[in-house]
């Protein structure tokens, strides 16, 4: 009697396995990684950061079938994680990165038509969209931008009694005359030219002297004589002594603590500049913004900066229309303006959709402003396939010749690296 | 009988069993993953391609920083080790003497060591910022300069400074490991050349070092490889910049993974760091325990 009872138990155990087994075929899994921008991301995200509750929450509740297994990942590690887990055949199923040409190159992702519904498709900003093109195909869509303006204080540049320079000699002028006045106490101008982010400083000088990374053409033209007289612009910055004195070690974010410490008269930086001085406590300091000088004849031009989000395949996926599908699910939710416009003004980003124009420029009309300045923006040629190597290269160029490298001599060897000629 | 013998014969095994798992989970196995990789074709994206040779250590020994990064991981390993175990020996040898307040002067000195080296590494980086640095205010207030100083002026002064930190936080374990080894002295031996007429010097030249050099040796291997590993101070201060003039062989080979994404070519760096490393320190220790039978 007591092995039927046994026996019986096993099937009644081994059957609801089975039962459990078959309700857990119909929910999808899906592996998200999330890069993390600001303090507030992981909260929106797994805490309680979005009205009390969070996304993947919110998402679950509102796909039952899809179950969410995000990370937030923060920058520095991001392309490690995310290179290891390809290294294991263990791609997360959507990624948010800046990056997706090498992806799109491997074979990697899967085509944003192939899960993005149409609407949202039709919502992001087309100039974005392009952005992500690789010939006829598109494989990420942007998640948010941002755009970079010149920040000057306003009590230094009136204490000495200068304008805000546009051109560059005024840039030198009013440079030299900050550091007449006191002494050298203050830096005029910040410039970073370290790993983290010094293609930025290569796009600012190149873009404001009508070179840049690509010709006309869109060929890659590091050594064009524009680049060279650019760079050797901003190197003779740092020689004549107008900028913080460590280039290639000191970051954007040093820069800014100098700029909200009253060091630093001017520094380019992002329209989150505003909520960084709020969040660090830095009250005291009277700033504005104006356009990045450019050399003289030549137009000033803005940086854009836009981060994507992108679906990895996954062939092992018996049902793969489902799994398009839950992704795409995944897509609409997150750019659903209810959602969306808390996530971009909460991290003080500019959107990628036009769904969301409306009610961010409600509650925050500077808004405008920034959009008109990224209208306006050029951006990394992210679609290169050579671009993660031409960023690395231009950061290393910048600082040979900070140790007094010669900028054309560095400037062709990088083409030559770059285009094997 | 049979069976105590039986479980003596195992027992040992079972109680090292715990630890050459975790060796060979920790430690064998990722050194041969990486011994793999070292000679397998890795995408930019991370995918793993076929074998091809040594095309990984070929491109990493071409690589423009090359020989830059291997002479200052010369530099970096002899001035740190050279110079720590030198003031190490000298601060045990206080150490060890006899003074009031020794107990807490060993506390202090001992404080550097237990610091986390990130901690460490930041914390020189903030004393020597040129803007608010700690040192600047200090020289500015006591009157000493009248203008602020830039103590990182150049990448050959940031690389003296980061040896300095080094130096700073391995003199602690170098003095710690010696004064361990001067506590072991008979005070007999002293005493018999104090009677022979023997100086400070010469006590110290035929006492005490040929005494002290068994700790001596073990804080040596233990520092080369400790310092030639070592990875926060420079990563902490420079990030091995400016266009890698501060970098050593470890920061460079995790630059080269993680930020340049050539993961080929950095791990067979750090290959050829394990094998020279395994060389010196082997090298070291046979010297070393030659001289000791001697």
């Amino acid at each position: 009697m007591k092995k039927l009872v046994s026996l019986f138990l096993c099937l009644a155990l081994l059957l609801s396995c089975a039962a459990f087994a078959s309700a857990e075929e119909d929910v999808i899994t899906l592996d998200v990684i999330i890069c993390q921008y600001g303090p507030n991301t992981q909260d929106w995200f797994l805490g309680t950061g979005m009205d009390g509750s969070s996304f993947v929450e919110k998402f679950e509740a509102a796909n039952p079938g899809i179950k969410l297994n995000l990370e937030v990942v923060s920058w520095n590690d991001v392309y490690t994680v995310v290179s290891t887990r390809i290294s294991d055949h263990n791609a997360p199923d959507i990624l948010n990165i800046d990056v997706f040409a090498d992806y799109a190159n491997e074979g990697l992702l899967l085509p944003v038509s192939d899960w993005c519904p149409e609407d949202l498709y039709a919502d992001f900003f087309p100039s974005f969209i392009e952005q992500s093109r690789i010939g006829d195909t598109v494989w990420a869509v942007p998640d948010l931008a941002s755009a970079r303006a010149l920040y000057y204080n306003v009590d230094i540049l009136n204490e000495v009694g200068v304008e805000v320079p546009t051109t560059w000699a005024e840039l030198e002028d009013v440079a030299q005359q900050i550091i007449d006045f006191y002494d050298g106490e203050i830096y005029p101008w910040g410039l970073d030219m370290t790993t983290d982010e010094g293609q930025a400083a290569f796009a600012y000088y190149t873009w404001g002297n009508g070179g840049g990374f690509v010709d006309a053409e869109g060929n890659w033209a590091l050594n064009s004589d524009e680049n060279v007289e650019a760079i050797e612009f901003a190197i003779g910055l740092v020689n004549k002594g107008y900028t913080n004195p460590s280039p290639a070690t000191q970051t954007r974010y040093d820069l800014q603590d100098m700029f909200g410490a009253g060091k630093l008269a001017m520094v380019i930086g992002p329209n989150s500049i505003p909520s960084y001085m709020a969040q660090k406590g830095y009250t005291g300091i009277n700033y504005a913004t104006a356009g990045i000088p450019a050399n003289a004849g030549k137009t000033s031009s803005s940086v854009g900066v836009m981060d994507r989000v992108m679906a990895f395949r996954d062939d092992s996926y018996p049902d793969q229309a489902k799994r398009n599908e839950a992704i795409g699910k995944f897509a609409k939710f997150f750019y659903d303006p209810a959602n969306y416009v808390g996530w971009v003004s909460m991290e003080d980003f500019l959107p990628a959709v036009n769904s969301a124009v409306a009610e961010l420029v409600a509650q925050n009309p500077s808004f405008e402003a920034w959009l008109n300045v990224l209208d306006s923006a050029q951006f990394y040629p992210t679609t290169k396939a050579e671009w993660a190597d031409v960023k690395i290269g231009s950061i290393n160029a910048e600082q040979q010749a900070l140790i007094g490298g010669n900028v054309r001599e560095l400037l062709d060897a990088l083409q030559a690296q770059i285009t094997g000629k | 009988m049979d069976a105590i013998h039986y479980r003596r014969w195992w027992t040992p095994y079972l109680w090292l069993l715990p630890s050459v798992l975790l060796m060979l989970i920790f430690v064998v196995f990722p050194i041969g993953i990486v011994f793999r990789l070292s000679f397998s074709e890795i995408s930019r994206a991370g995918v793993v391609g076929g074998f091809v040779g040594l095309d990984n250590f070929i491109a990493a020994v071409r690589e423009a920083a090359f020989p830059t990064v291997m002479w200052n991981t010369l530099i970096w390993v002899v001035s740190v080790v050279g110079l720590s175990t030198l003031i190490g020996f000298v601060v045990a040898l206080v150490l060890n003497s006899e003074f009031h307040g020794r107990k807490l002067a060993r506390s202090i000195v001992v404080f550097p060591w237990a610091t986390s080296l990130v901690v460490q590494a930041s914390i020189w980086n903030y004393i020597i910022k040129a803007e608010y640095g700690n040192l600047n205010s200090l020289l500015l207030n006591t009157g000493l300069i009248s203008h602020a100083v830039n103590w990182r002026s150049s990448y050959q002064v940031e690389f003296i400074w980061e040896c300095g930190v080094g130096i700073f936080v391995t003199i602690p374990f170098v003095a710690f490991t010696v004064l361990a080894g001067l506590q072991s002295i008979d005070g007999a031996y002293y005493e018999a050349a104090t009677v022979d007429g023997a100086g400070f010097w010469k006590k110290l030249r035929h006492v005490t070092l040929p005494l002290v050099r068994p700790s001596l040796t073990i804080s040596t291997v233990l520092n080369i490889i400790y310092v030639f590993n070592s990875f926060p101070i420079i990563y902490t201060i420079t990030k091995g910049a400016p266009a890698h003039k501060t970098d050593t062989m470890v920061t460079y080979l995790y630059m080269l993974a993680f930020y340049e994404q050539q993961k080929g070519p950095a791990t067979a760096m750090s290959m050829i760091g394990f094998i020279l490393l395994c060389v010196v320190a082997g090298l070291y220790m046979a010297a070393t325990m030659r001289k000791e039978a001697q």
